[in-house]
């Protein structure tokens, strides 16, 4: 397992020092910054702005950075076979796998969390009030990018990073019309159709479950059940997409 | 991980995640009826509202706060122009379908439906559907209260609003005295004036506007 | 004919026969078993056989040359023994352990050809990466890396990112990574490309090192001069089997060339007597070097020279250097045996 962490801190490095990282933290800032120039004509609702503003858009950038950057980790190593010297070191396959998705999910979680502080830190300053719960819809955000993130590094064990990309950001769509999804099962016509699409929902994420968006920026705490729930859900999905991508990357040969 | 090698490994490998992946749906089945299911009134929405939401795919507060955004300045514009606001209640309705609990979208919509469109009816019926999303609200109770007497004058609806809002948690004081008032003395117009002073005092700045012209109103007609 | 021998002998420890004297009972270090690997054209599904049957033994502290042309298996078969890739029949047993299980390389050092290390760390930062793969504890693996970085000429790059190194230095950075977990096997493949004649002998001087601290050596290569000079066997791949195996020393010395004696004053009607002989005579300067084929001729033409009162210089066997035997070997038709 040691071999994991080293890789983690060493996909940590090489995230943070590509520009795109920069660009998305830019961004960030620039996003909270913007929805308080906003709030003035928000007639009265600047503090719902701002906070809305600050987790969307962390929770989107820190998505866009685990799909765009994650479904060209693994292939930029095969390409440029950086990766030999490293598997010819005693670590397993899975383990190096492992280290990636661990690298990457801390680096998309501390976006968000960083975005997170900087509303907080605004909130407090400009409305003297520190809404303490929105940490509970970081926890759930910070849950749907490990699942996100464990989502791109299994379609990127065994494809290309234009289709892990792709893949990825359809089944992030999907995963948040899940819901949608068993209630059109319902109306399904034959049970062949209804079955099929009960399987398919079970398969994808429900995204949704981790959205507490909604009720935080308005003063409603995240239920204690939620959360654990939401965890608990997330880490058994996680679980199981590594597994399958460990599974799959013992199996890759390096031509 | 040594047990993943081989074929019989890549079986396995799927079969433990299988696992891991039922886990995972059965602990999300129990915490859904659990939590009861998802609430009635959503279904309702279905029809009209889910394009809407989906597409908002998980951001829908931010979509919401968008269109807020875009309906302040609509409003604003046409204050200037025409004073015709057709496309408000529409709008309100896409930011409420968006955030059900976005309570100022409301009350707004219907300030400005009953008010500047003279379409109270209209107003009634977008609070309604507030109250249904937030039963617990006591200001939902309370404006439907109030466009029902300065709006359609019915003072009996008025005093029943009233009442609900008393009775539900959070709410200021005044709020129990207005509900006293009604239900005592209904149809007067000095009621009609310390509701208009309170929106005057703590209202936002469009209906402001609209209470110190109502209370203009009301000054001229004293005597008659 | 020990005696010629004796001229022959290469540096280091002595060829494959003198093995029972150091009768070591221990393990082979490295061990492949009939190795295969069969790749399948995607698009054909047309079956091609990289490598074939190789059977091989290390012993411990030899420096063993894996030669062959482009295309031969020996990158394969490096692959196969860092499970890099699945040998498609035979096993690979390092001390004991199978590729598959990660502990075989936990004292085992590789050198990629043509390596790349990543671009954005300094190799400070990769060693200390590389080092922890191997489980070394933070204040030893940071002392090696120093000390390697030192060593190989590299500490005053020691914190420039490695996008920035020349392939010279990324090579040295790659011995260096290869050496900080004091492996005591080496695959190296390609160890000398890239560096130039300096860089060789450094690289060298840096193996025989290595080699008397017990080390065994694999590497791979294409500079044959540089392989004769250092390794203690050698074996040929060709076409994904191994054509040939031994001591450089034995190998060479069954292919003998010729003989040539070098004399001096040799009169006109000697020569030309040796000429209608069928013997070869070259004018070098005030020498005469006469060229003789085989054992019997030499003796005989010894003799008549003695006779002669021709002053002899000088006798050399001019054997095979280890190019021209590659080349011999490689240019026949059938697969050749295994020497030893």
């Amino acid at each position: 397992m040691t071999g994991a962490f080293a890789i983690a801190q060493n996909t940590i490095r090489e995230v943070v020092r590509q520009r795109m990282v920069l660009v998305l933290a830019l961004f960030g800032v620039a996003l909270v910054a913007a929805s308080q120039v906003l709030s003035p004509i928000a007639l009265g609702e600047g503090r719902k702005v701002v906070t809305d503003f600050g987790l969307a858009g962390s929770s989107l950038l820190a998505t866009l950075l685990a799909v765009m950057l994650g479904s060209n980790l693994l292939h930029k190593e095969l390409e440029r076979r950086t990766i030999y010297a490293v598997m010819a070191k005693p670590i397993r396959r899975s383990e190096f796998l492992l280290g990636k998705f661990m690298g990457l999910w801390v680096t998309s979680a501390a976006l968000v969390a960083g975005m997170t502080a900087m509303v907080l830190a605004l909130l407090s300053i400009v409305y003297r009030d520190t809404p303490w719960l929105l940490l509970g819809s970081l926890t759930l955000t910070v849950v749907e990018l490990g699942v996100i993130t464990a989502v791109v590094v299994f379609f990127s064990s065994f494809t290309t990073p234009a289709l892990t990309a792709f893949f990825a950001m359809a089944t992030i769509v999907a995963g948040h019309f899940a819901d949608d999804l068993l209630y059109f099962a319902t109306q399904g016509a034959s049970p062949w159709i209804t079955r099929t699409t009960e399987a398919v929902y079970w398969l994808l994420p429900h995204l949704e479950l981790f959205n507490v968006r909604g009720q935080v920026v308005h003063g409603i705490a995240v239920a204690p059940e939620r959360l654990a729930f939401g965890a608990a859900y997330g880490l058994l999905y996680m679980i199981a997409l590594l597994v399958a991508a460990g599974a799959i990357f013992e199996r890759r040969e390096f031509r | 991980m040594t047990l993943l090698r081989g074929r019989g490994g890549l079986f396995a490998a799927l079969v433990a995640s299988g696992i891991f992946l039922a886990g995972a749906g059965m602990l999300q089945r129990s915490y859904r009826t659990q939590q009861g299911g998802r609430p009635a009134d959503e279904l309702l929405y279905y029809p009209s509202g889910i394009w809407v939401r989906q597409a908002a795919l998980g951001y829908e507060t931010v979509a919401a706060d968008i269109a807020w955004l875009r309906a302040i300045q609509y409003y604003g514009e046409h204050r200037l122009n025409d004073q015709r606001y057709d496309m408000i209640g529409h709008v309100m309705g896409i930011v409420t379908e968006l955030d059900p609990r976005f309570t100022e979208a409301y009350v707004f919509g219907a300030f400005v439906l009953a008010q500047e469109l003279r379409q109270p009816q209209r107003g009634l019926e977008l609070l309604e559907r507030g109250m249904r999303a937030n039963p617990e609200s006591w200001r939902l109770a309370f404006e439907t209260g109030f466009l029902h007497y300065v709006g359609t004058k019915n003072y009996q609806a008025a005093a029943r609003y009233f009442t609900r809002a008393s009775r539900l948690p959070g709410h200021p004081e005044y709020v129990e005295r207005f509900a006293a008032f009604t239900n005592q003395r209904a149809g007067n117009r000095g009621m009609a004036i310390l509701l208009w002073k309170r929106i005057e005092a703590s209202g936002n700045k469009y209906m402001q506007d609209v209470a110190r012209r109502e209370l203009k109103r009301l000054e001229a007609t004293e005597g008659i | 004919m020990s005696t010629f021998r004796d001229t022959l002998k290469t540096q280091g420890p002595g060829p494959a026969s003198d093995r029972s004297i150091h009768a070591v009972p221990a393990l082979p270090l490295l061990r492949l078993e009939s190795l295969r690997k069969t790749y399948r054209d995607p698009m054909t599904l047309k079956p091609f056989m990289a490598v074939r049957d190789v059977t091989l033994e290390l012993e411990r502290g030899e420096i063993f040359g894996l030669l062959g042309p482009n295309g031969a298996g020996k990158t394969t078969t490096i692959k196969m023994l860092l499970g890099l890739v699945r040998p498609s029949g035979g096993r690979v047993l390092i001390d004991g352990r199978e590729p598959s299980d990660p502990d075989s390389r936990r004292k085992l050092g590789y050198l990629p050809e043509n390596p790349c290390f990543y671009d954005h760390l300094t190799p400070l930062e990769y060693l200390d990466l590389s080092g922890a793969l191997f489980g070394i504890a933070r204040q030893v693996r940071q002392r090696r890396a120093n000390d390697l970085l030192e060593r190989l000429g590299l500490a005053s790059h020691a914190r420039k990112p490695l996008r920035k190194f020349s392939k010279g230095m990324t090579q040295r950075v790659g011995l260096a990574q290869a050496l900080i977990n004091e492996p005591t096997l080496l695959i190296l493949d390609e160890p000398m490309s890239g560096l130039d004649p300096i860089g060789r002998a450094e690289v060298k001087a840096l193996l025989r090192e290595q080699r008397a601290r017990g080390v065994t050596v694999l590497m791979s290569s294409h500079v044959l001069a540089e392989t004769e000079s250092i390794c203690n066997r050698v074996g040929i791949l060709k076409d994904g089997a191994l054509a040939e195996v031994g001591a450089v020393s034995a190998l060479l010395a069954s292919g003998v060339r010729e003989w040539e004696i070098a004399v001096d004053r040799l009169p006109d009607a000697v020569v030309a007597t040796l000429l209608e002989a069928g013997h070869a005579t070259e004018r070098i300067g005030a020498r005469t070097l006469v060229r003789v084929a085989d054992g019997e001729a030499l003796q005989r033409m010894l003799r008549t020279l003695v006779d002669s009162g021709v002053f002899i210089h000088s006798v050399e066997a001019r054997r095979e250097t280890l190019e021209e035997h590659f080349v011999r070997v490689l240019g026949r038709p059938e697969r050749g045996e295994a020497v030893s």
